[in-house]
Parts: C-alpha cells; structure tokens; sequence
C-alpha cells in the first residue's frame, strides 16, 4: 500500500484554505467590512460644440464683473478648467463620495472632485446628530446653504452649467468654504429654517483674505497694497420656508453673506487687485407640482445683488501702480422651468440675465454695460435613476471680447452623467 | 421675543402624548390601533403614490422636526426619500438607531432576497422584497412590534397598549380566516403584475407571478419585453394583470387589447383607492378583485 505523502507546508496551506471556506463571516476575527462607508463614484464627460475657439473664449470677460469664467485659464501657477471647458471632448471629473455615521454623534462625509488636473476635496465635513432643540451643527469644508443651488452639487444640477449669476459673482464652485455651519429647525408645522455660517472667505471671484503685495516694489519687505484680513472673514445667514399647497411645494428663502475682499489678479492679463469690504445678497424661490410620482414640473428662480466697496489697484506699466476708490453694485437672476415628463424623460428652459453692472469709480459713475444676457435649452434622457444624458443648448450674449466687442456664444454640450454605489438620496 | 418663542414652541408643548411619525398610511392604521388615544399619527407618504418616490418636500421636515418617534417599513423601500428628511429634521429622536426609532422589516422574514446584488438586474432591494404587509399574516406580526415599541418608550400605558394589540387580533383573525376561505380555490392561478409588489399577497393565497411589465426592478417597460410577456400570456393563460394604482396603465392595456387579458387594479395601502380607508378594506378588495367573476 502506497503511503499518502502530503508536505507540512501543503498541509497548514490546505487546512488554513478549508478553514477560510468554512468560517462564517461574523466568525472570522477582526472583519470590519459591515464599517465599510457608503462609496459612489459619479463620472461627468461631456462633448462640446462651441462657435468660437477655446483660446478666443479663455480671453472674454463679462466687462466690471467677470473675467476668465469660461474655458480654461491659469491662476496662482495652477490650471483652471471650468465644466465643459474644450471644445471636443471633457472630463469634467470623477467625484468620489464617501459618507457614513462616526458614533452616535456625528456623522462624516466627503466628497472628491478627481480630475486631470489632480484631486480637488469639493466637500470634507462632519454632521452633528444628537443636537436637541432642532439645532444641527457642521464644520469642515462645506457647500454653503446660502441660496437654492449653491448646496447642490455639479451633478443635481438642471443644466449642465451654473446660472450666470453664480459664474460671476461666485465662481463655479459657488460659496465653497471651510468652516462652521449651524442650522436652526423651528417647531412649527410649517417648515422654517434658519441658518448661519462662519467662514475662512476664501472666494476666488469675490472674498479673499491674503494680503497684496505690490509687484512694483523690488525690496522684498516692502509694506503690502493691502495687509492681510482677519480670518474667518465670511459671514453667511439665511432663512428658508416652505409652503404645500395640494401638490404643489411654494419655496421662499432669503440669503446674506458679507466678507472681506482681498482679489489679487496681477498676474492676469491685465494686472490689477481689489481690496475691500463685500456683501452679497440673495432671494430665491422655487414652485415644484407633482402631477404623479415620477411627473413634475418645478420653476425655480434666484436673485442677488452684490455690493463691493474697497480700494482698486492697476499696474498700467512695469513700475507703477495706481490706486483707486472703487464700489460695484451689480445684480441679476435666473429663472428656470424644468418639466419631467416621466422616469425617462426630462426638459427644460433657463434664461439668464445680469442687468444691473453700477462701477463707481473715485466718485464718479463709469459708463458700463449691462443686460448681460443667456439662454438655455436643455432635454434629458435617464435610462435609469443611475445615467442620465442631456443635450444642452446655450445662447449666450453676455461675453465681451478683449477689444470690448459684445460676443455671441452658441453651445451645444451633450453630457454624460452616471453613478455607481451607495449614493445618499438627493434634498427636494 | 420671548412671547413670540412662547407661541412657536406652545404646539408641541401641548401635546402630552406621543407624536409619532411613520412612512406609510397602513403603519399609520396599526400604530393609531394599537396606540389608542395616547398617541398622534402622522403619516409621511401618500397612499396612491409610489412607496418607493416619496417625494421629500420641506413640509415633510417639519413634521419629522417634531416627531417623538419614527417608524419605518425598511427592507431599503425608504431608501430613496426619508434618509435626507432624517437628515434635515434635527431630531436625534428619528435618528436610526435611536431607542425611538422602529424598523418594521427586522420582525420580519423578507422573500425574494436577491442572490446577486447588481444594479444590472435593475433597481433591486437587497434585503429582499419589502412589501410584507401585503400577506395579511404579516400584520399581526407588525401590530405585535409596534405595541413593544411604544411600551418600551411610555411603559407607563404598556397595559393598555397591549389590550388594545389584543382586541386588534382578535378581529384580525376573524377576516383571516374569511380571507382565507374565499382565496382558497384560487390557489395556484398564474398572475402578471407590472411590478412584484404583491409577493407576499400571491405566496398567501397561491398564486403565481408569471411575468412582470418592467423588465427589471425599476426599469420602465420596453416594446421588446413587452412582446415577450404578450407571449408568454398567450402560452400559460393567466388569469389577469393586478396593476398597481401609481404606474401608468398605458402598457397594460396594450396588452390587453393584444391578449384579451384582464387589467385589475390592485390598491397597495389605504387611500390608494378612495375607497380604501382601513387595512380590513384594503384585503377585503384585494380578495373580492380576484374572486369576483
């Protein structure tokens, strides 16, 4: 009779292999995969056809209000690319999400934006839980609650794009900040909410606290145009309600926020800072109708008025620098009618308009543009609650080119937007 | 000031018993049962929408914002439209986990647990179907838990919760066994729905799903699938089509007018029929739908 031979190797390697196949899961010490947080991954491309260039749209501006707000452009050393971007092809980004409860106490969320360019953290903040009274403390880096759309993020938007008012006043992130949040439910039978932020203010279109320096002066301590802010230096507050009438939702809500401007952009084109005191004030409401369950109909509009007051610094040439007293009140809104035909089917219209540009400059009253105009058109097709394609249209007459001639940018985008994994249900 | 703050917190001040918040009208009608005049029910979703796209509208935080207690079906039916309301209500009482906090599906043993979970195969629930209350056996299991939950959180009225559990059964079990007789000669009679969200009514009673309208879970008819339904009616002769109240009816009767079939629709939770206003309502109709010919 043949002796089995099994090495001593082979045999621990058998028995540990049987071992693994027959210990039931909650039996294997140390297994934490149940702590595993919530992870989807969002990807957003999109194809552009666009009537100008990428290099020529890099160069147009929004005359007093905005420049750089469309295609690609180079700040602080790093490159910036807003969403669909390129004519051709677009990686808007990867956004990875990341959430779950900490302890009884709180819980964690994070969202990060991967793109070419390298990984962003859009969102990184803790949640209180077990606050009484209502009260619902945050901190971190965080969306701010300040108007409808600035919490929402790129992929729940309606369009493919931020509204103009957000573009130019904000910057494509919106009011995006790190710092502390705290939100107030009422008792009421009616929804009403009231909340308040304290934030670094670290806003490229229109908070800043860094100081300024002057890039005309060759003695390195040399005294700054502008010396550093107090931080924090964004303060945000807003209230919101909420109203059912049969199937319709009437949504009201008002928002301030009022921070330090410190706007170095001497390296740009044409050089120039800003520094100074800056209040933006918001006023939104939205009228949703559901007909069923997966049919409605939502007009959604916001308005803001911005106020900057402070001090404005050129560099005409290599070795001067001018300074000069500077207030910008401008204004605009957006209105916006979404129809969901069904689960599949969606459409909807957007029209953009920044009426108001007021410059004054040392007291005197500058003769500016306004009525900076766009419209929208956009259809969606959602072959499930996770991919979504729309085509958008855009029609745009608020750019200007370098020589101040008023541009007319058409778009036609077609954007992908699919998710995979555990991905928390959207707010109404 | 402090007036003002008076009158805005005098509401909840008022109430001295329980406010309890819960997702769906049948949760509603067992937890006012068993709950007596010692509780307040207030019902989140709509009877003859979608459980599944309730729609999260503000006027839903207040209520949750105000809640003592909150109870959910679970088996991930929710999944889609209450985590953002428990999110934004600011109320550690309706926080899962919370000792006020009750999930319905935990007491129960779910059917048709996937065996693989894949966003392929549709929009799945991967801890099984979840919508048990439709096996009328199941109801009494759900009394059950939600007469422990409120006398674990006002143990001071425990007797009378379980007194009024007790009165429930005893009528519960009078219509099961009339149920029962009159759905007992229609065991094993094949049925097409548009969604499988009468699994626990038809393993009840015997009868068997054959098809589903959607291709998959969530996933909207397709001409393609629906020719291969068409098919499948002509090959095994069901007895009909139980649609639900919410969906558009519009492929059902395409096939019916292909097929000659039957479209009955099947009310899912009180008020999904106007006529439906108590749970003995809702199987009373379910039962006479199929038995009346």
């Amino acid at each position: 009779m043949q002796k089995t031979f099994i090495s001593l190797p082979l045999f621990y390697a058998l028995l540990f292999a049987d071992a693994a196949t027959i210990l039931p899961v909650e039996k294997r010490t140390f297994e934490q995969s149940k702590f595993i947080p919530d992870i989807s991954l969002i990807l957003d491309a999109s194809y552009v056809t666009r009537n100008k260039t990428d290099d020529e749209i890099a160069h147009y501006e929004i005359p007093g209000v905005a420049h750089g707000i469309m295609g690609a452009h180079a700040h602080d050393g790093n490159s910036h690319a807003t969403y669909n971007a390129y004519n051709g092809f677009n990686l808007n980004y990867g956004e990875l999400v990341l959430s779950s409860s900490v302890d009884p106490y709180f819980t964690l969320d994070g969202t990060f934006h991967f793109s070419e360019n390298g990984v962003e953290i859009e969102e990184a903040y803790f949640t209180s839980t077990a606050l009484p009274y209502g009260l619902r403390l945050r901190g971190g880096k965080l969306l701010s609650n300040f108007g409808r759309l600035n919490s929402q993020h790129h992929h729940y938007w309606d369009f493919g794009d931020m509204p103009l008012i957000y573009q130019a006043f904000l910057g494509d992130h919106g009011i995006n900040e790190k710092g502390v949040q705290l939100q107030w439910v009422a008792p009421t039978e009616t929804y009403l909410m009231f909340g308040g932020e304290v934030l670094q203010g670290e806003n490229e279109m229109m908070f800043g606290t860094a100081s300024i320096a002057d890039p005309t002066a060759t003695d390195p301590d040399a005294a700054p145009l502008a010396e550093s802010a107090d931080a924090p230096a964004l303060f945000v507050a807003y209230a919101k309600t909420a109203v059912d009438i049969g199937e319709t939702t009437v949504m009201p809500g008002i928002s301030y926020a009022r921070g330090t401007s410190r706007l170095d952009h001497f390296e740009d084109e044409t050089p120039h800072a800003f520094s100074g005191m800056s209040s933006l004030y918001g006023a939104d409401l939205t009228v949703k109708h559901y007909f069923d369950s997966y049919s409605f109909l939502t007009w959604q509009s916001e308005w803001m008025m911005r106020d900057m007051k402070g001090t404005q610094y050129a560099q005409p040439d290599a070795n001067t620098t001018t300074s000069a007293s500077l207030r910008k009140e401008q204004a605009g809104y957006y209105t916006q009618l979404v129809y969901a035909y069904n689960m599949n089917w969606r459409a909807g219209v957007r029209y953009d308009n920044i009426y108001q540009n007021d410059v004054t400059k040392n007291d005197v009253l500058q003769d500016m543009e306004d009525g900076f105009e766009r419209i929208s058109a956009m259809v969606e097709y959602h072959p499930s609650e996770f991919s979504r394609f729309r085509l958008q249209y855009n029609h745009n007459t608020a750019l200007y080119n370098e020589d101040g001639q008023r541009q007319s940018v058409d778009t036609i985008m077609l954007q992908a937007n699919i998710a995979i994994g555990a991905h928390a249900a959207h707010d109404f | 000031m402090k007036k003002l703050l008076f009158i805005l917190l005098l509401p909840a001040a008022l109430l001295a018993h329980l406010n309890i918040a819960v997702t769906y009208p049948y949760i509603g009608a067992l937890t006012r049962a068993v709950g007596g005049d010692h509780v307040t029910t207030v019902v989140l979703a709509k009877g003859n929408w979608d459980p599944h796209f309730v729609v999260p509208r503000p006027s839903l935080i207040a209520k949750m914002r105000r809640a003592d207690a909150l109870i959910m079906n679970g088996g991930q039916l929710e999944i889609g439209w209450l985590p953002p309301l428990i999110r934004r209500g600011n109320n550690p009482k309706v926080n899962p986990g919370a000792p006020t906090f009750l999930n319905l599906a935990q007491g129960i043993e779910l059917i048709n647990k996937p065996s693989e979970v894949d966003r392929a195969n549709g929009d799945i629930h991967p801890a099984g179907n979840p919508h048990f209350h439709l096996d009328p056996h199941n109801i009494p299991l759900l009394a059950k838990q939600i007469a422990l939950f409120l006398a674990s959180i006002d143990a001071e009225h425990k007797s009378i919760y379980e007194k009024n559990l007790e009165s429930f059964n005893a009528e519960w079990e009078k219509n099961l066994a009339r149920w029962t007789r009159v759905m007992a000669p229609k065991q094993g009679m094949k049925v097409v729905q548009f969604h499988d969200n009468l699994a626990y009514f038809n393993k009840a009673y015997g009868l068997i799903n054959i098809a589903t309208i959607e291709p998959l879970p969530g996933i909207p008819p397709s001409p393609r699938h629906t020719l291969d339904v068409i098919g499948k009616i002509r090959a095994e002769h069901p007895c009909c089509i139980l649609h639900d109240v919410y969906h558009s009816t519009k492929t059902a009767e395409y096939i019916r007018d292909k097929t000659g079939i039957r479209v009955i629709l099947m009310p899912h939770d009180i008020g999904a029929l106007e006529s439906i206003d108590s749970l003995t309502a809702l199987f009373d109709y379910l039962t006479k739908a199929l038995t009346d010919d």
